[in-house]
């Protein structure tokens, strides 16, 4: 009977959350289509496309490309001129690398040019209102979380969204404090985001803190390793200056990036060491050290390439676009690369050696809690 | 010596002292991992063929080389290699709907310094190229959790030979379920750790919140990111399915091999 009624109260909890995240996704999607107001930048929805001119074009490297000029008619949706009609001119190349082809239906921000009063206004397009596709995808992203994960799901999404807050507040506590060197702030930042995601996703429980433990270590010899190694070699043979969207001093920000962007998988190795030793001893308690030593190097093994792999290529591909504007402009590959690809490489090898070093600190940390837990009981 | 060399020194020094011969094959195999990717932009580079066609083939030889180089040739990595590849197809199609419709190819504007003086007319189809560029990206991850649900599965089915497909299938799905946060925890903190720089930059410039969200290389990044997700999360049943399939209908063969 009271078994019943728990699973009744479980479904209708489960219904609720149902209704509530249906609600959240039709009330964002209202939001972001009908948010017009709230930018400044004036916002042209194009209701009518023509091809005015279409030709080929050769560059100076050989390269053969397709060039249109479209006239576009848009309707504004917010400001002084709302639902004034808008004339403008678009230029694309077929590739697309640096512009757009646009066709009824787009919404785009433009400058209005306030000369003729009378007649048809006129403008320039500045960029294209993205927000519902981000959206979209957030949501994709959230709903598929939730159905294959479920309660996991939801934690990891809450995780998720802890730390891009911390993240948030972090840079903008940095950009306000000038003072404050940001390998400090990254420094406190990793310590609340290592505490906060394990205990999320992971429990407070013994099995955790071991991991905690694992990951700070790990974290704190990559940054020896990486500063002695940056200092040994006065960072010969990075290219700092290839460096994208740099305002600040770019060896912190790469030092910085090299710790945070690691740190996930420094976590991941930790908790799968941790829960698996435990794991073992709760099985069988009377386990030896040696032996729990032993399969944790043997897991360890399994999971160092397949987690070097996923920094190396999350980092290596952001560069694919560039790499190929280089080579397409006649740059020698040895040059593209270098010019491209040294940051991207250190960070990856940078992540691979913490990743690894934190197999054999996890083993031995998991081991002195487990030993600490039996001589407790 | 450079940085590089320093580092991938240490790092082979690491994988051999604590993975023995099985560490000196994953660092061989990153290695691999770059020649491939470097070889496949060349193709991607050549206007007359589709860079997505090219992802594909480099996906197959990139997970092959991660799968059956580093581990070997069986039951697990086979299952694993299978769902690995119907994630990426199912992940590519999404993907190419959404960079096409959020046209987040190619270069931004933030980045108009870097590409003064080339030519962008290149006759490469760039929209093609970003879908590339985000199932390059995760193929890392989604490799990852195929063989870390295919490998106990194949485990939990020596142990329990007597296990339906639907239940072998549903521990899978358990499994996946405890790596799924620290996965996605992983690619977040990966792609952040290369989107820092990026976030400063909005914020010295001052950028409002109107601005950086519908700029062209945040959404590029956010669905990047998201895509990375929705990946791994969805290798977890495609391979729970896969493995449970598999493992059943050749399960008799095998014990009489053994």
């Amino acid at each position: 009977m009271r078994k019943n009624s728990v699973k009744q109260f479980m479904t209708k909890k489960r219904i609720a959350l149902y209704i509530l995240t249906f609600l959240l996704i039709i009330s964002s999607f209202w939001f972001v289509n009908h948010n017009h107001e709230f930018y400044e930048r004036s916002i042209a929805e194009i209701v009518e496309v023509e091809t005015v001119q279409s030709e080929e074009v050769t560059d100076p490297h050989g390269n053969e490309d397709q060039l249109v000029t479209q006239r576009l008619e848009g309707v504004i949706q917010n400001g002084e001129d709302q639902g004034a009609v808008i004339q403008l001119d678009n230029e694309y190349a077929a590739s697309q690398a640096y512009d757009h082809e646009y066709s009824v239906g787009h919404e785009l921000f433009v400058s209005v040019d306030s000369t003729n009063e009378s007649e048809q206004l006129t403008g320039s397009i500045l960029d294209v209102k993205r927000d519902h596709y981000t959206l979209m995808i957030a949501w994709v992203f959230i709903i598929i979380l939730l159905l294959v994960g479920q309660r996991q799901g939801f934690y990891s999404v809450v995780s998720l969204a802890i730390n891009a807050v911390i993240i948030a507040f972090a840079l903008d506590f940095y950009i306000q404090t000038a003072n404050i060197s940001l390998l400090i702030i990254s420094g406190v930042s990793i310590v609340l985001f290592t505490v906060i995601s394990l205990l999320l996703v992971n429990g407070n429980n013994e099995k955790t803190y071991a991991a905690i433990a694992a990951t700070l270590l790990g974290t704190l010899f990559l940054f020896a390793v990486t500063s002695f190694v940056m200092w040994g070699t006065a960072g010969e043979g990075l290219r700092y200056e290839e460096m994208q969207f740099v305002t600040r001093a770019p060896e912190m920000v790469f030092m910085a990036g090299v710790l945070i962007g690691a740190l996930g998988a420094i976590m991941d190795v930790a908790i799968t060491m941790s829960s698996s030793l435990f794991n073992l001893y709760e099985k069988n308690s009377n386990i030896s050290n040696k032996a729990l030593r032993k399969s944790g190097m043997d897991i360890g093994k399994d999971i160092m390439g397949t987690m070097t792999n996923i920094l190396f290529f999350v980092y290596i591909s952001g560069s694919i676009p560039m790499i190929i504007l280089y080579l397409k402009n006649s740059a020698a590959l040895g040059f593209t690369l270098n010019m491209n690809l040294t940051l991207e490489l250190a960070r990856a090898l940078a992540g691979g050696i913490g990743i690894v070093v934190t197999i054999p600190i996890g083993v031995y940390l998991t081991i002195f809690f487990i030993n600490r837990k039996r001589a407790r009981v | 010596m450079s940085v590089l060399v320093w580092f991938a020194i240490i790092l082979f020094i690491l994988m051999v002292v604590i993975g023995g011969q099985k560490g000196a094959r994953s660092f061989i195999a990153l290695f691999f991992n770059f020649v491939i990717l470097i070889i496949s932009i060349l193709f991607m580079a050549d206007p007359n063929i589709d860079p997505i066609i090219v992802t594909l083939i480099a996906t197959t030889i990139l997970s092959c080389v991660n799968l059956f180089y580093i581990n070997e040739i069986n039951i697990k990595t086979k299952t694993a290699f299978i769902s690995t590849m119907a994630t990426i197809i199912a992940l590519l199609l999404f993907i190419i709907f959404m960079t096409e419709s959020a046209m987040i190819q190619g270069f931004s504007e933030e980045q108009i310094e870097e590409i003064k003086g080339f030519s962008v007319y290149l006759g490469v189809d760039f929209v093609k190229i970003a879908a590339s560029v985000i199932i390059m990206s995760t193929i890392g991850a989604i490799t990852d959790v195929a063989i870390s649900i295919s490998s106990p599965m194949r485990e939990i089915y020596r142990h329990n030979p007597d296990l339906s497909r639907r239940s072998l299938y549903q521990s899978g799905v358990s499994i996946g379920k405890d790596i799924l946060g620290t996965s996605t925890n992983t690619l977040f903190f990966a792609f952040f750790g290369g989107y820092m720089a990026l976030l400063i930059w909005f914020m010295d410039l001052n950028y409002s919140f109107g601005e950086i969200v519908n700029s062209k290389i945040f959404s590029a990044e956010m669905v990047t990111i998201l895509a990375a997700g929705i990946g791994v999360a969805l290798v977890i049943p495609i391979t729970s399915w896969v493995t449970a399939y598999v493992l059943i209908k050749s399960g008799v063969k095998e014990e009489v091999e053994e």
